[in-house]
């Protein structure tokens, strides 16, 4: 299992969540390190890229960020078919977005690709006084259905680069000495988990 | 390789006439066919009544009919016969409303004896509510519309079909059955060649046009005719044009005509084959020139047939190099925005505009001016009659200002207890509160913190949803109140010039995507149409949904443009004067404005969507409107014909049913 040398991944990552939880506004930390307190809605969807070196491999992730109305739902799987990460964003100061976020789970785990690497954001972090779901109900419930959890803040940035790196870290074909806690590793990889020299 | 070389056959003037022959001999051939619905050596292996299509989202407009499946030998065939109107359900709709298909929309919608080869894939909808459908793609990456099972029966149609012919469960997608997925690339594309004639049954009969005349099938067969028949002579094309004189289009494709020297010897499809072949640059006319983009092994749909075909249409023109040294814009100079006194002069003195046409072809050239905005817009949304007066105008809009008064008080008399009860109304005001506070807050109107205009789009919106409580409120419409509020000033006339519009674009947000799904569908035939190469690019490039373009239409180009020149392409739309749907041919402009970037590249669907969110703020309006102005113009009726009746905007006929089918329930 080379891993040292030219270790290339290219992974499909798709944001999923309610509206107004802030899933445009990670990514835009992400990419461009940058927040705006006024960000537009998204409609239908935006697509971003950004790499990540990790050890001596790098990600390149193409991100999918899709518009959070209900109405709009109907055009997800577009977005997630294939897709070799997803993060479920919810916002910690409504409880909505945490049930609809429940909901996009069990669509991911009905309808997405069983190898799919698969994140719970609970952002808006730096709005603690108006905190309505809490770390444990999130972090239970995130446990029990084999996803990875953590609270972000597009704000301050804090556990954004960190989610990213995270779920990098996971791809099936990242580390694949290291075997990921929670994450079955299977022969067959991801689908569009395209994969230049590891696994070989 | 082989595909490509088989598009750019199908692009080649000679092989399509050829096509059309074949074409021919397909639609002979179905006519036997259809003896196969006969007892005599066919099967009918599945037969389902009550199977129904909705071409608009009126409910009397629905169409039911029969899905057959029928084996002749080692063949399947799908076909879907609508039922002959009866007289009492016609008797009946006509006196209602007189709005129920024709027998000539339920004949387009006909699928007949198609066989399952050309079918690429087969998506199944079970909704946990209403009725279940199913979405038929051909291998041209075209889908009929969704065909709803009232009577059940997907299952079992799903399960006769695998005891027939091979399917295979998409393994991205559960719901999606793929028919020919396997089979040989080379036959599929040949198969798909053959489309024309299969799918243009719903598509190629040109029915209302935007005038709202009605040309016959037989007519709409003939102007096919002559698109392929290259020697079709002037006399007949200008002939056809002279018994339109109404028709806008004409002076202008005549000038467009005059601008390459081309008066003579051109017929409509030569027409369309230049701009195809002579605006095919992104970028500056200079650099194409120095590039042989013609030699470019890159550039899918521009082989050496193309070069072929150049050589016929330069044969004609007076100068080989013409078309490159021709400017990027083709339509009309855009003229000066329309002034107070232009205005002015007309209305009559009681305040009616007396020449409405004239004044929409105004402002469809050149605009108005912000301050004019106010008064104008109201008459292009249909808030204001052309032919009302200023008193009545004055009357009209105190008695709107009350109207609107109490239908926000409706949801103003809520209390805090009654909502807590009242799950939907809490959902809807925080879907309304989360978007109104993100909306054009760079805009000074709309800026700083506890801005009262903000509270002003909130309550606009509120109130809409209340007053269509049906559609109530989707991501995008705070997009469209923000510049009509900007404009009036005011928020019972916002409140009514909003609803005008969404008389005409609520479809967009309706919850099945219909308005979206139709627009998107003509948008792809007229790429096909005026842009073929393109077509056929984005085709094997499996972007022929093109949902990379879905927010220019869902919102009107509102994020691609800064806010006041949104507001003149929206009143250049909203004249409707070319076309009811000017913006799909917008659209058109801007993809062939980047088309050899698109294809020179090989985008992918990821890669173009992302391009086309970039290009936002980089596109020349004026140059992308007039562009647009004259590839309208050029497609004419065929251009029509590729727009299915109902698409928005197109003004829908009001009925007793809901106009916004409630499938799910609503947010
Ligand atoms: N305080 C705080 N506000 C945030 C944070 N992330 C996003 N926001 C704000 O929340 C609002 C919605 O953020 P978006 O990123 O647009 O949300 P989205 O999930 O992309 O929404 P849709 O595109 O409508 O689906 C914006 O006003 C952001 O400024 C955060 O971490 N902290
Ligand atoms: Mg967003």
């Amino acid at each position: 299992m080379a891993t040292i040398g030219n270790n290339n991944i290219n992974a499909k990552l798709v944001l999923l969540g309610d509206m107004g939880a802030g899933k445009s506004s990670l990514v835009l930390r992400f990419v461009k390190g940058q927040f705006f307190e006024f960000q537009e809605s998204t409609i239908g969807a935006a697509f971003f890229a950004q790499t990540l070196a990790l050890n001596d491999a790098t990600v390149k992730f193409e991100i999918w960020d899709t518009a959070g109305q209900e109405r709009y739902h109907s055009l997800a799987p577009m977005y997630y078919r294939g897709a070799a990460a997803a993060i479920i964003v919810y916002d910690i100061t409504s409880t909505e977005s945490f049930e609809r976020a429940k909901k996009w789970v069990q669509e991911l785990q009905k309808q997405g690709n069983p190898n799919m690497v698969t994140a719970l954001a609970g952002n808006k972090a730096d709005l603690e006084d108006k905190r309505r779901v809490t770390t444990e109900e999130a972090r239970t419930y995130a446990e029990e259905n084999g996803l990875f959890f953590m609270e972000t803040s597009a704000k301050t940035a804090i556990n954004v680069n960190d989610i990213f790196y995270e779920i990098a870290r996971r791809l099936p074909c990242a580390q694949p000495a290291q075997n990921p806690t929670g994450m079955v590793l299977t022969d067959r990889p991801a689908e569009r988990l395209q994969i230049s020299s590891c696994c070989a | 390789m082989h595909e490509a070389e088989l598009h750019d056959l199908s692009d080649d003037s000679d092989y399509a006439a050829s096509q059309q022959q074949a074409s021919g001999s397909i639609m002979r051939c179905d006519s036997g066919k259809s003896a196969v619905t006969e007892p005599n050596g066919s099967e009918v292996v599945y037969s389902k009544d009550n199977v129904t299509i909705h071409p608009t989202q009126y409910a009397s407009e629905r169409i039911s009919g029969r899905l057959l499946l029928v084996k002749q030998g080692s063949s399947l065939f799908m076909s879907w016969i609508p039922y002959k109107a009866s007289t009492d359900e016609l008797g009946y709709m006509s006196r209602s409303s007189n709005s129920g298909p024709t027998e000539k929309d339920r004949s387009l919608y006909t699928i007949k004896n198609l066989p399952l080869t050309d079918v690429r894939s087969i998506r199944r909808h079970t909704p946990a509510l209403g009725w279940q459908y199913i979405i038929v793609v051909l291998s041209s990456g075209l889908a009929f519309p969704p065909l709803y099972f009232y009577s059940g029966g997907v299952r079992e149609f799903l399960g006769t079909l695998k005891q027939h012919i091979f399917i295979m469960r998409s393994a991205d997608d559960a719901n999606v059955f793929l028919v020919n997925d396997f089979q040989d690339p080379l036959q599929r594309s040949l198969s798909s060649l053959e489309l024309p004639g299969v799918v243009s049954v719903a598509n190629r009969a040109s029915l209302r046009d935007s005038r709202g005349s009605v040309s016959s099938a037989d007519n709409s067969e003939r102007v096919n005719q002559e698109t392929y028949d290259g020697s079709a002579s002037t006399s007949e094309y200008s002939g056809r044009h002279k018994h339109k004189a109404y028709d806008p289009a004409r002076d202008l494709s005549i000038q467009v005509l005059e601008k390459f020297s081309l008066v003579t010897k051109f017929a409509r499809e030569t027409t369309s084959q230049l701009f195809r072949e002579g605006h095919n640059n992104g970028f500056s006319p200079y650099e194409k020139r120095q590039q042989n983009n013609y030699a470019s092994p890159n550039l899918v749909g521009t082989r050496p047939n193309d070069a072929q075909k150049n050589a016929d249409v330069t044969s004609v023109a007076s100068d080989p190099l013409e078309f490159d040294k021709l400017p990027l814009v083709w339509g009309k100079q855009r003229e000066s925005p329309l002034c107070l006194a232009e205005w002015a002069a007309f209305l009559d003195s009681e305040g009616r505009v007396v020449d409405s046409k004239a004044l929409r072809k105004r402002i469809f050239y050149g605009g108005a001016e912000h301050n004019l905005r106010k008064e104008v817009w109201k008459f292009l949304l249909g808030y204001h009659e052309y032919d009302s007066t200023f008193a009545e105008r004055e009357y009209l809009a105190a008695v709107k200002k009350s109207e609107y008064d109490i239908i926000k008080s409706q949801w103003q008399s809520i209390s805090a207890t009654q909502a807590k009860r009242f799950t939907k109304f809490r959902e809807r005001k925080g879907l309304i509160e989360k978007d109104v506070v993100r909306t054009d807050r760079s805009i000074s109107y709309y800026e700083g913190e506890d801005n009262p205009n903000v509270a002003v789009l909130r309550d606009i919106l509120l109130t809409y949803s209340f007053y269509n409580f049906d559609l109530g409120y989707c991501q995008g419409m705070s997009d469209f109140l923000s510049p009509i509020l900007y404009v009036m000033k005011d928020e019972s006339e916002s409140f009514w010039c909003f609803v005008a519009l969404m008389e005409r674009l609520g479809p967009n947000f309706n919850r099945d995507q219909n308005g979206m799904h139709s627009q998107l569908l003509a948008l792809s035939k007229l790429v096909e149409l005026l842009d073929s190469p393109l077509h056929n690019y984005l085709k094997q490039a499996d972007c022929l949904n093109y949902f990379f373009c879905f927010r220019w239409i869902l919102i009107q180009f509102k994020r691609e443009f800064e806010y006041l020149k949104v507001m003149h392409l929206w009143e250049v739309l909203w004249t409707h004067y070319l076309s009811e749907h000017f913006h799909l041919y917008m659209c058109v402009a801007i993809l062939k404005r980047y088309r050899k970037k698109i294809m020179g590249e090989q985008m992918d669907f990821d890669t173009l969507l992302k391009f086309i969110n970039e290009l936002s703020g980089h596109i020349d309006l004026d140059g992308t409107i007039r562009d647009a102005e004259a590839l309208c113009a050029c497609a004419g009726e065929n251009g029509t014909a590729c727009i299915p009746p109902g698409t928005p905007p197109s003004l829908p006929v009001e009925t007793d049913m809901g106009l916004y089918p409630q499938d799910d329930d609503v947010l």
